[in-house]
């Protein structure tokens, strides 16, 4: 064990994981942070706290993530490196490690055109790859990205990162992996996969350079509500493909949410079965009360507990 | 060339406010290029101040106004009206505005200067004429030679340095569906080159103390070289 983290104990035990994602508020009440941690807090092992994800002001990821921590659930902090430079991002990873957290997920973060303030100037002093490598020798090598030595209490998170097996070039997304495991990544949380059979070629991928033995991924699913929010993300959400069956399996459902759900937990159930995935990463977007039905019809409930 | 556009005339009308007797200097060089300030751009401007009341007591476009000894040369014989004048007006990039201050102070003169136009970037001309875009934002830390020639810090929305992100689909940027994604741009030279090792490679963090602004270069004659 690198660290502290319940989500490395127990993907290094090997259990399948779970993992599920809750979005922080656009004010400044904790309520709702609060009360879906609570409801989630026996069915997942560690939830994301997105950082101002699609690019909107929300709170703030280390901040919405101590509300979850003090509702029993461990957080997973995303860290973007859209708005904040090197610096800020090593005082936050310093401030996040004192206050109890211990995963942090290293993203690019969604391009600000995107959200309520696209006249904002973006950052990415450093990208992805970068952030990956950067908190990987804070803690392995106690060194600041300068190369100073950090003296005392070096930060030691669990690294996570992102993989998006439907982008382009498809090749390439399974050399970006491994330049990510290089560069100091443990776990991977993939974009939400309604293309199993895309996916499945991506995992074929993975297991021939030898990844799945370094590296425990997490394959995203996302439990649709509609038809139309299946066709949204079919044509509106970059960097995704949702196969027409799905749009036409929820169109023809008599009850398209009861449909939602069982599509879901089919994916999770037909994840499980492919070799070298680890854990399934659940993100109800805007529906995050449904994660502990999808969680137990799954058959991964109980959750395990960490040593 | 720097890319400019020209800003609306309501944007520039309130800073000539009860300023009259105006001088009007264009560019030939980049914004003639590019059609914003060159010496047809500064007749229209002409035009259309003495349409909104004003008198244009002189005009015209040096060579390269952001070369000093251009408009220098250029403001030579127009001593006169530049001592009469309430206000110039420079249809250049913001450093063509800055020489224009430049060339007024060296003679002892206290002027408005107004700017007309935008600067939008180092811009290169990919169609004569017609079209113009920006390919290099001049970082200071040159990884053209990593990348098959493509600028990913200029061509990739993010300015990622070790491949495409997320958002790469049909070999488009999300963020605006009509543009290339960079990196795949890159990938396909890359691969067309038998050098897509290059992109396995770990980029590390760029040095952005080379974009400390503001950047200078200084001839150095024992050298023979201007060193930055």
């Amino acid at each position: 064990m690198k660290t502290e983290s319940k989500l490395e104990s127990i993907l290094n035990k090997g259990e399948f994981a779970v993992t599920a994602e809750i979005g922080p508020p656009k004010h400044s009440s904790p309520e709702a942070i609060k009360h879906h941690a609570e409801m989630m807090r026996d069915y997942v092992d560690a939830t994301n706290i997105t950082d101002c994800q699609t690019a909107i002001v929300r709170m703030s990821s280390i901040a919405a993530g101590l509300h979850v921590m003090k509702n029993g659930i461990e957080p997973i902090i995303q860290m973007t490196c859209r708005d904040r430079n090197r610096i800020a991002m090593q005082s936050d990873l310093l401030g996040a490690y004192s206050l109890g957290v211990r995963n942090v997920l290293c993203l690019s973060g969604d391009h600000q055109k995107f959200g309520n303030h696209p006249t904002a100037k973006n950052v990415y002093d450093i990208d992805s790859m970068q952030l990956i490598n950067m908190v990987r020798r804070m803690r392995d090598d106690k060194v600041f990205l300068c190369g100073e030595e950090i003296k005392q209490a070096e930060p030691r998170f669990f690294i996570g990162a992102v993989a998006n097996p439907f982008a382009d070039p498809f090749e390439f997304r399974v050399v970006r992996l491994e330049k990510k495991i290089n560069a100091g990544a443990e776990f991977i949380q993939t974009q939400c996969i309604f293309d199993m059979e895309r996916f499945e070629r991506f995992m074929e991928m993975v297991r021939q350079r030898g990844l799945h033995e370094r590296v425990h991924i997490l394959a995203g699913v996302t439990p649709l509500k509609s038809w139309r929010a299946a066709k949204y993300m079919q044509t509106s959400v970059s960097g995704m493909i949702v196969p027409d069956e799905i749009v036409e399996r929820l169109k023809k459902a008599e009850d398209p949410k009861k449909e939602g759900i069982e599509i879901c937990i089919e994916q999770i159930k037909h994840i499980r079965n492919i070799p070298g995935v680890h854990g399934v990463h659940i993100m109800a977007i805007a529906w995050e009360e449904i994660v502990p039905e999808i969680v137990q019809r799954a058959g991964l409930y109980p959750r395990p507990k960490a040593e | 060339m720097i890319g400019t556009i020209a800003k609306p005339m309501e944007e520039i009308m309130p800073y000539l406010e009860g300023k009259d007797n105006l001088m009007v200097i264009g560019c030939n060089g980049c914004a003639k290029a590019i059609h914003s300030g060159g010496e047809a751009e500064v007749n229209q401007m002409v035009a259309e101040l003495e349409k909104r009341g004003k008198k244009v007591i002189a005009a015209g476009a040096p060579e390269r106004t952001c070369y000093i000894q251009h408009t220098r040369a250029f403001l030579e014989p127009l001593q006169q009206e530049l001592n009469d004048c309430g206000a110039i007006v420079v249809m250049g990039c913001g450093g063509a505005v800055q020489i224009v201050r430049q060339a007024t102070e060296e003679k002892h003169l206290l002027k408005h200067i107004v700017s007309s136009l935008n600067s939008i970037g180092h811009f290169d001309t990919v169609v004569p004429g017609t079209e113009f875009v920006e390919q290099c934002m001049e970082c200071g830390d040159c990884m053209l030679n990593m990348t098959g020639s493509i600028c990913p810090v200029t061509k990739c929305a993010k300015g990622l340095l070790n491949g495409p992100c997320g958002g790469s689909q049909n070999g488009k940027c999300e963020v605006n569906p009509d543009r290339d994604c960079a990196w795949v741009l890159i990938y396909n030279r890359l691969k067309a080159l038998g050098e897509l090792d290059k992109m396995q490679q770990y980029q590390p963090p760029k040095d952005n103390s080379k974009i400390t602004r503001p950047r200078r270069a200084v001839y150095n004659e024992k050298t023979g070289t201007a060193l930055a």
